[in-house]
């Protein structure tokens, strides 16, 4: 059980990354980005393109890589923000749901439907806890996911550009008529996120089941890891993520169990839907 | 000194023009009141020259430079300024953060306080947590604190209780003193006009009414048929 737990905190891990970012881009920028996870996907699978077919050494080829994520974001942004600037968190969200179907066909036609030969960026163990293995992956991604999660806070928090971004988050027309550029800002807000996403998918999907769909569908367990922090809170988004890795990889040791590990974060979702409405229904039944 | 010019300006705004082939110009040191009806066209016509509605014809430069296409953010930098109708405070930000998105030094933040000592009390905490006057006072400060040559004002006095709306008026009369070009439009006709050089007044999307502030205040009648909509 705790083998199973520990070897689910690498997802858990990625699952905060991702949901750090959903929520940074739902704060930011008023978009539920469901292309979050499938732009590192693309991006991981560029970088895998690249050591076969140009013999680019790994850590370029991830580095090329990442930076595609970053750059693929980033356009969606710029599109995002040159036509749908005045429109509404659901019409902007609709969009990236299509960019997602768009991307996993993409992958498809380009890099064929089978895993790729992923070669790990990181491998092997990196400590053990009473006898059970934690490895470097683990390690790295739950490392990631917190200290993306402070930078942001901090960035937020105290510095001119945090202001800003909170301030254009808030009240877009008012915060350009104060002279905050809202595209520009807008779109580091979207490179920033696509560069982190692809950065964590690139660590991790050499062990992990790394098919487009499997890749590009992260973002069903980081939106349940999200939701707990209300797409608000960070610390929540984080906690969350490695809470569903954990039981997940709990849950996948159980025979009889091992088949709900893929409803897990449905579950999830449902749950805290049901639970953040409770108020309403109470003041409804008033 | 450059001058703020709004020529023929027509803006469109769902089933048509809501403001009709408008002109005025903004001089450095001098408040222009804008008064009319409700719904006579007033806020779009600001919205129109800040950025904020797009211009259906006309035009709006600040001297030889050609606001018309240029972004919200091209037209603050122009030394535009814009208080938007209702309390358009960051609620999420702190009084200080809110004022020092636009003011360049602590000196700065200082100066705005100094006119508003009731924010000084509050400086750290949330807008949205401030009443609905004090929010009110926290846009103006913000404004000022942007130092502006130009000043879009939209009902100052919404929220304010009377007594600290008519302690702001000469705040505002002191700040086109030092230079500044301001556009004031007010539900209180007379205090308005009171402290302005000049006055426009709008009637379903036209002026019906321009000339001295003075003027106008001494006859309630032509007021009142500008009001009416009847051009003279
Ligand atoms: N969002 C909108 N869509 C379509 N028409 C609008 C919109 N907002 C205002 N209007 C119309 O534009 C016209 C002018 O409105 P505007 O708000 O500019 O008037 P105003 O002079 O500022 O009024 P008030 O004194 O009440 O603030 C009105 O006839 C109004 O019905
Ligand atoms: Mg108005």
């Amino acid at each position: 059980m705790l083998q199973g737990a520990l070897a689910g905190l690498a997802a858990g891990g990625l699952y905060a990354v991702l949901a750090v970012c959903l929520t940074l881009m739902s704060r930011l920028v008023r978009v539920v980005n469901f292309a979050q996870a499938a732009t590192g996907m693309v991006g991981s699978y560029l970088a895998v393109w690249l050591v076969v077919h140009t013999g680019l050494p790994e850590w370029a080829a991830t580095l090329g890589g990442i930076l595609l994520g970053a750059g693929l974001s980033a356009g969606l942004g710029w599109i995002v923000c040159t036509w749908l600037a005045e429109t509404d968190t659901g019409t902007r969200s609709a969009v990236t749901a299509a960019v997602l179907l768009l991307l996993i066909s993409l992958s498809f036609i380009l890099f064929g439907n089978k895993p790729q030969p992923f070669r790990p960026v990181l491998a092997g163990p990196a400590f053990q806890v009473g006898g059970v293995v934690v490895s470097q992956v683990t390690v790295a991604t739950v490392g990631l996911a917190v200290l993306v999660a402070l930078a942001c806070r901090l960035l937020l928090g105290r510095t001119a550009v945090g202001v800003r971004l909170r301030a254009l988050s808030e009240r877009p027309t008012t915060a350009e008529l104060l002279g905050i550029p809202a595209k520009p800002l807008s779109i580091a807000v979207w490179a920033g996120t696509g560069l982190v996403a692809t950065l964590a998918i690139s660590v991790v999907a050499p062990s992990q089941s790394n098919d487009p769909t499997s890749l590009a569908m992260l973002v069903v367990p980081a939106s349940a890891a999200a939701l707990l922090g209300g797409f608000r809170r960070l610390d929540l988004a984080v906690g969350g993520g490695l809470v569903l890795g954990v039981v997940e990889g709990a849950v996948a040791q159980s025979d009889h169990l091992s088949l709900v590990r893929y409803f897990l974060p449905l579950l999830f979702i449902v749950a805290l839907l049901l639970w953040s409405q409770r108020k309403e229904v109470w003041d409804a039944a008033r | 000194m450059n001058t703020l010019r709004v020529n023929g300006v027509t803006v469109a705004r769902g089933a048509g023009p809501v403001i009709r082939d408008v002109s005025l110009e903004l001089v450095p040191g001098r408040i222009t009141a804008l008064v009319g009806p409700n719904g006579a066209g007033k806020t779009s016509l600001l919205e129109a020259i800040s950025g904020v509605l797009p211009i259906a014809s006309g035009s709006v430069h600040i001297g030889p430079h050609d606001l018309t296409r240029q972004s919200r953010v091209g037209r603050f930098r122009r030394g535009l300024a814009h208080i938007e109708q209702g309390r358009a405070v960051f609620g999420g930000l702190t009084v200080l953060e809110n004022l020092r998105l636009t003011a360049r030094t602590g000196e700065q933040v200082d100066q705005v306080l100094a006119l508003f000592p009731e924010l000084a009390k509050r400086a750290d905490s949330p807008a949205a947590l401030l009443s609905g006057g004090e929010q009110q006072m926290v846009v103006l400060a913000r404004a000022f604190a942007a130092n502006p040559a130009f000043l879009l004002i939209d009902e100052m006095s919404l929220g304010l209780a009377p007594v600290v709306f008519t302690r702001l008026l000469p705040v505002v009369s002191r700040f086109a003193a030092e230079g500044a070009a301001i556009l004031l439009v007010e539900q209180f006709t007379h205090l308005a006009l009171g402290i302005a050089q000049d006055a426009v007044v709008v009637s379903s999307g036209r002026v019906t009414h321009q000339g001295p502030a003075p003027d106008l205040l001494a006859s309630p009648a032509t007021l009142h048929t500008a009001y009416l909509g009847e051009s003279r």
